[in-house]
Parts: C-alpha cells; structure tokens; sequence
C-alpha cells in the first residue's frame, strides 16, 4: 500500500485525540440530535466533503435556518408524545418526508404526491395555502429506532442525502437507568447511532454539473455503483473526529463509541442507503434485541427472547437493528492488566460475579502472565490506536511516531463493513463505512 | 519460462533483503509449549523417553506462513494470490523456504476444540512475485469472543508481523463454534488477494463420558454436536466447511504486474467455495498444482466441496463468508438445511429457547457464518445441489457455467 496515503490517514486521524480529551457529558446525550415535540427542517443545497479530498453534492434536512447537514438531524423523541415536522422547501424540485415505522402519520399543506404531500420549491402567492410547507403530524407508539426520508424521486433524493434517523425512547424513559424498550432485557450503559449508507458520486456529479434531467441520459440510478460509504454521514477516519468539528461543517455527526469492561453498549444501526452491508463488530458478539423498532418477543411482557448472538449485524436497507453489544475481558487466560512489577493490582470480587467489583477484572485470570513474547519493536509495524502494551489502560514504549492516537492505553476494535470493498474511500483504502470501539480502561472519563 | 526466471531472480533478491533488513533480530520463532524442536508440534516425551514435564493435553500449536503463490481457476486460469501456507511440522531453519509462494486457497483449515490453549505462530516469509513490497500480516480469529486487541489482528489496533519475523497469536478457547480467519492488514486488498480460511471449534459436549444422558438424549462416545446444546439436538455424523468467495481478476492481475490495485472499480468475477469454482468443487482431492511450476509445484486448493454422506446420516455445513464485495444466497434443492447456529453461537433465544428452523437458503454478507444440518433420512439417495440461487454468480468469470456450486451425494 501506499505509504503517503496511510501519512494522510494518519493526520487525520490525529484529531481524534481531540475527541478523546473532550470533557464528558450527560450519559444520554451520547447520539447527538434534537429532542422534542416539534421540528423545524428545511430541505436545502450544500456539499459534504470526503476523506480523500472531494467535495460532494448534498441535497439534506437542516434545522430551521441552520446548515444543511448528512444524515438530517437525529430527532430524539418519547413514546407517546405527538410530534409536529414541519418541513420547507429551499431546492429546486419538490420534496417530502416519509416515516417509516410510524403509524398514522397526517401530512398538511404542500401538494398531494404520490406517496405523502410534498412541498414544492416555491410557494403559489395567488392560493390561500402555502405549498413551499408540509406539515408532518403523528404519535409516536412504539420506542424504537427508526429513519425518515425523502418519498419525493427517492432513489435520487435519498442517495443526494435527504435521510435522518429517529430514536423513541420508551415511555418512563430514565436516562439515569436508560432502556430501548419497555423490558429490562433491553437496558443499557451507553448507546451509539450507526447509520450506514453509501453514495454513488457520479450521480452527485452528474446532478451537480448537467442537473437533474441530465440523470435520464445515463443508467447511474438503475446500474448503482457506490464508492463513498458512511456511518452517520461520514467517511473514514472523519468517522472518528470529533462531533460538530468546524471542518466538516455539514456533517455535525461522528462515531466513536467507547465503553468500560463490563458495560452495554447499545448499538442502533440503520440501513440507511440502498445496499446490504454486513456491519462487523470486532471484540465480541452482540446480541439482537430488536429489528424495525419491535423487540424481538414472543408474546408481550417476554424481553427479547428470540434474538440471536451475532459477529456481523446484516445491515437491510430500510431496515434497523438494536442490539446490545459486551466486553468483559472474560476468559482470556492471562491477566489484562498486566502482570510483575510496575502492574500490581488486586482482585476483588465480593458480589459473587467472577469480576473486580470496581475494575470489572476476571479474577480468575488475575496474575497469570501473557502466555507469549511478544516480537523485538524491530520486526513489528505498529498501528497508530496501539498503546505500546498489551495490557488495558497501559501504555509501552513505541518507536518514535507510533501508537500517538491511543490516549488512554484503551483497547481499540474496528467496526466496519465487511464488504472491505466499502472500506475505501473512492479508490483510497482505508477508509469508508469504518470506525473504532474503545475499551477504555476503569476510571477513564467517557462522555 | 520467463516467468520462472524471473521468479527465481526475485526469490534471491528477496532472500538478500530478508537477510539485510534487520539481521540480528529477525528469525522465525515459534512458540508452542511442550515443543522441543520448533516444529510447532507439542512432544509429550522428552528425547530420553521421560516425559516432557512442559507437555500440557490440551496445547494445540500451528505455524502459519504468511506469503503469495498461485492457483488455478475453474476455467484454467492461474491466479495470483497472498494468503497461508502451513508450516506446522516443519523445522524453524526451513520455514522461510519452505513457505515461499506455498499459498494456499483457502487458507489452511484451523480446528480446535472447546477447552484447548491454542498458540498460533504466523511468519511472514514475504512475497516472492511482489519483492518490492515489505507486507507486514496478521491473523485475525473473526468472531473470537471477548478478543483482546494485541490477538485481534487489527493492525492498526495493534502490532503486525514484519516480513522474515514470526509472530505467536494466542487464544483460549472457549467458546464452540463456526468462525473464520484472514489477514487484517490492508483489509481491502490483502482479503481479496485471498488471505481467508476456515476456522471451527468443536464444543465440550463431545467428550462427555460415554451413556451421559442429555435431557432424554443418551451421549456415547464417538457423537459429535455443533455446540453445547444440551439434548443432543446438533448431532451430526459428517461435517463440511464451506467458505464462500470470490475473486476479481483484474484485481490480482493488478497485483501481480505492479498496477495501481482498482479499489473503486472491483467487481468479483470468480465466485467459488472453499478456493473453487464448479465443477473443481467436487474434486475430492487436493487440485493439481498450478501450471508450468508456476508456485514451485505446491498444492495450493486442498479443501473439497464435494459433500458426501450415507442415506441416514446427518451432515453439518459450516457456511461461513469471507468474500468482500457482496452477499451471496446458498440454496439447496430436495433437500432442507436445518439452521441450528449464527455465527459461532447456538440459535438460541435469551432465555435459552431453541430457535432452529427449516429453510433451502441461507443469505450471508462476509463476516457471517452458520451452521446447517441436513438430516439424509428424509430423502432418497442421490445428488443433490448446494449453489448459489444469485444465479448469475453460476460462472467461472467468461466460462458460462460453473462458479458458485457443489454437489451433496447420498449414497
Ligand atoms: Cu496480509
Ligand atoms: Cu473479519
């Protein structure tokens, strides 16, 4: 492989410090979105930039007059709560809102389209009604994950990027003991948002520089050929920078989920675009609690009792996943936090668990050294989320340049699409649907 | 002939260079308790006769190679690949030359059991046709449950071996199940080159004493299961990986001739199972080495698809996806899969329900795997398809009938 290219990677990927050193913040704000009752979108025109450089045309939901932003603002919401989505539209051709998973949804104003009532660019002055607006109403029954998008020439204007996603949390909902569902099968420490979809540029080209009609003269929509794959409207390594960092302007959204030993993590992955991927999670199996915002029950009041472990989350496009992700460090047969002086620690396990109460240590690994010796520096090639030590929460000696993006001393898992094909970003390998776990050691801060 | 001279040309040079880059530190080392010789096989009796007080039952060791080589297509073609060669018996001062363009497709077949500590030492002995190129690889265990980042395999998580080093990945094993391996480093092309092999662990229920009654299910010795089901229900008599892949070729011709690899443009035009298209598929034996010497004569596709069983017996399938393009759908005809497993774990509910289940096809994308049962008492001997129902994968590349099928006899 290139080596300029992984210099650039790199580089970039230097900002994810930035992430890491952020101050923490309330544990349910993790997915960043809006909450409430009432939403403002604007359909509007920008460009979203990628990892090798380019710059790619968007047609998105903003937030009232803010930017327009991939994927639409994350609207956070109760189970129970009406919602109001009043939706304007700032491009040149019409569009729409559709919800999918929501039941009864009442659209107002605009004009009758063909699958909901679409605003069109501009308003008729001489009709009573404003036809720019479309007002979206329903009640949310169900908690769950969900997405929205554009029912307006879908196949183009959800690849131009009018896609968001929706998050219910269940009636009750306490974000100091939070759950997905109404079932303690479901609760979880923290939850991350993975929306997964991919863009073919040559349609975003062609729309930008001949327009819309210029499409017709082509078999782009129908012989679909990817090569920009995102979680949360980013490619790789910009998957790993921080939140509303102020150079990716309209792609407010990263990726980095980060746990301690012995937490949930929730994961809540959308399919967003239009083709399958198989999102992997390095590290362990996670378990499936959910699809399409229905737990997965055989008969109300049961949990989630017919899940099912998995390595690799089939992504469906149209389709969500909730699933419950674990890392406990149980079993390795060695001690993760290291053995012999310079690593003295105890085992504590005084609730019967098998763990530290405090470290979430296996104890019954505690002491025993690593099984082999690990190679001189002088034969090896060292990542750049390598802490220089096997051991977690650890740092050892690297050579000079290496392991400068592991903070902690966390242990570092890709999560990314195994179609590594969808690991490059437009001929450029790495990059793509691709990010990092990060089991950070006990007692560092996680927002 | 060309090619074999240059190959020969680049072969001393890349010795050199092995030699030159780091010559006080860089050596195969295998690490394998209870092995006296670095052969990566655990002696139980030390020379004397006495026995070997390092000796442990349940150490399994392998030596993996990491490199390049060749093998053939279903239409003829040689194609050039990286992936594994098994260096396990052979002695540490012949690993490198005996692993040199010794790739096989699949990758060598990892089987352990439930219970085992299994040390696993890769060594990168570099790529013979791509001398300009200093890889480093690694293996990652896909699926290993709780992994730690220094055995994942992850390069850029953690470390990857050098070319001319080894490497020792250590895992306890315990958890049963179908997962898989291959390289992690520079995901994208190191996979599609072909860096990818089965990797199965059989579970503890295997071993219990003969007669254990099993809720209602006697055990004897001999039976095997899929996982710890508890009831015997994942018994099986014959069992059968079955990886699904595909290569593109300008892909590997890319490789092989020094072009600019086509990231953006790979489109897998070879669909096989375990290294083969059909008919090589039913080829019970290993495929005869690529031509004109082109791999110094190796054996490189050494696993079968022809799945063979008498009228009675059950067969497992252990279906994994290691392709890097797309999902592929496997399908039967007369004859039902019984989906007992989702990658590496029972199919099982939370509260421990069963949630086995009939079907004719399984879809899976790469990285997933499952386990089928397919019960020949509820047929007639015969031959059977397993193929892919994407019919249009059923080529080898230009060849129009072919790809991405095998055949189950019933005798
Ligand atoms: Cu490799
Ligand atoms: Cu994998």
């Amino acid at each position: 492989m290139n080596r300029f290219l992984l210099k650039c990677f790199s580089l970039t990927l230097f900002f994810l410090i930035w992430v890491l050193l952020l101050p923490p913040r309330d544990a349910s704000a993790v997915i960043d979105g809006i909450s409430g009752n009432t939403f403002n979108l604007v359909a509007k025109e920008g460009h979203i930039s990628t990892p090798d450089g380019g710059s790619v045309l968007l047609w998105g939901y903003a937030i009232g007059n803010g930017r327009v932003q991939y994927p639409g603002p994350t609207m956070i919401i109760n189970e129970g709560d009406t919602i109001t989505v009043t939706l304007r539209n700032e491009l040149m051709q019409p569009v729409s809102i559709l919800f999918p998973g929501q039941e009864d949804v009442q659209a107002d104003g605009g004009i009758e389209g063909l699958i909901t009532r679409e605003a069109l660019p501009t308003d008729d002055p001489g009709t009573p009604q404003d036809e720019s607006t479309v007002t979206y109403t329903f009640t949310a029954t169900h908690p769950g994950t969900y997405m929205y998008h554009s029912a307006t020439f879908p196949e183009l204007q959800v690849e131009m990027g009018l896609v968001g996603a929706i998050i219910v949390r269940p009636a009750g909902f306490n974000p100091n003991a939070p759950r997905a569902y109404n079932h303690p099968g479901t609760s979880y420490d923290r939850e991350y948002l993975f929306l997964l979809t991919e863009m073919d540029p040559r349609i975003h080209e062609t729309v930008e520089k001949f327009g819309v009609d210029a499409l017709q003269g082509t078999d782009y929509l129908s012989n679909y050929f990817p090569n920009y794959w995102f979680i949360n409207g980013r490619c790789a390594p910009d998957t790993m920078a921080q939140a509303f960092a102020p150079w990716l302007p309209t792609q407010p959204y990263n990726c980095l989920p980060r746990m301690h030993p012995g937490e949930k993590l929730l994961m809540r992955v959308i399919g967003g675009g239009r083709d399958l991927h198989p999102y992997h999670h390095h590290g362990n199996n996670s378990y499936i609690i959910a699809r399409n915002g229905r737990m997965l029950e055989s008969s109300p009041g049961m949990g989630p009792n017919l899940g099912m472990s998995v390595f690799t989350i089939k992504t469906i496009p149209g389709e969500t996943v909730d699933a419950i992700f674990e890392w406990t460090g149980k079993d390795l047969g060695w001690d993760i936090y290291g053995t012999g002086p310079g690593f003295e620690h105890d085992c504590v396990d005084g609730n019967n668990d098998g763990f530290d109460d405090n470290t979430h240590e296996y104890c019954a690994d505690h002491g025993k050294p690593l099984p082999v010796i690990l190679p001189e520096n002088q034969v090896l090639s060292f990542g750049d989320f390598y802490s220089g030590s096997p051991y977690l929460g650890k740092k050892g000696v690297l050579p000079p340049g290496a392991g400068t993006l592991n903070v902690y001393g966390g242990f570092f898992y890709m999560w990314h699409s195994h179609n590594e094909r969808e690991m490059t970003n437009y001929d450029i390998f790495p990059g793509g649907m691709m990010t990092m776990l990060i089991i950070e050691a006990p007692g560092v801060p996680i927002p | 002939m060309i090619r074999i001279n240059r190959l020969f040309v680049l072969g001393v040079l890349l010795g050199i260079l092995l030699t030159w880059v780091n010559p006080c530190v860089s050596e195969v080392f295998v690490q394998c308790p209870g092995d006296l010789n670095g052969d990566a096989i655990p002696d139980p009796y030390l020379p004397g006769g006495a026995p070997n007080p390092e000796y442990r039952a349940n150490v399994k060791c392998m030596h993996l190679a990491a490199g390049d080589g060749y093998i053939t297509m279903a239409d003829g073609t040689p194609m050039y690949i990286f992936s594994f060669a098994d260096l396990t018996g052979v002695p540490p001062d012949q690993a490198i030359e005996k692993g040199m363009l010794a790739a096989t497709f699949p990758a060598p077949t990892i089987v352990a059991d439930e219970g085992d500590e299994f040390y696993l030492t890769l060594t990168n002995v570099g790529m013979m046709v791509r001398p300009d190129l200093f890889d480093p690889h690694t293996v990652h265990w896909h699926g290993f449950p709780n992994a730690a980042s220094i055995f994942d395999g992850v390069p850029d998580a953690s470390v990857a071996i050098n070319m001319g080093s080894s490497f020792t990945y250590y895992y306890k094993v315990v958890e049963p199940g179908t997962f898989m391996y291959h390289c992690h480093v520079e995901a994208t092309e190191h996979m599609q080159m072909g860096m990818l092999g089965n990797l199965y662990v059989r579970p503890a229920q295997n071993k219990l004493p003969d007669g254990t009654n099993l809720n209602g299910f006697t055990h004897h010795t001999g039976y095997h299961y899929v996982y710890n089901d508890g009831d015997g229900s994942t018994y099986y008599d014959v069992e059968y990986p079955i990886q699904i892949g595909s290569f593109d070729p300008e892909f590997h011709i890319a490789n092989e001739t020094v072009q600019p690899l086509p990231f953006a443009y790979m489109k897998d035009k070879y669909p096989m199972l375990n290294g083969r298209g059909y008919p090589d598929t039913i080829n019970p034996d290993p495929l005869p080495p690529p031509p004109a010497n082109i791999n110094r004569g190796v054996h490189s596709q050494n696993i079968t698809s022809l799945i063979e069983a008498n009228h009675g017996q059950k067969i497992l399938l252990r279906i994994s996806n290691l392709n890097v393009t797309r999902f592929y759908t496997l399908g039967t005809v007369g004859i039902a899969m019984k989906v007992v497993g989702k990658d590496s774990r029972l199919l099982k509910g939370q509260n421990g329900e069963k949630l086995y289940y009939d079907t004719f096809s399984v879809t899976l994308g790469g990285g997933e795997s499952t386990d089928v049962i397919l019960d020949t008492s509820q047929v007639s001997p015969g031959t059977y398809f397993l193929y892919t129902t994407n019919l249009n994968y059923l080529n080898n590349n230009n060849e129009e009938f072919g790809g991405m099928m095998t055949e189950i006899v019933v005798k």
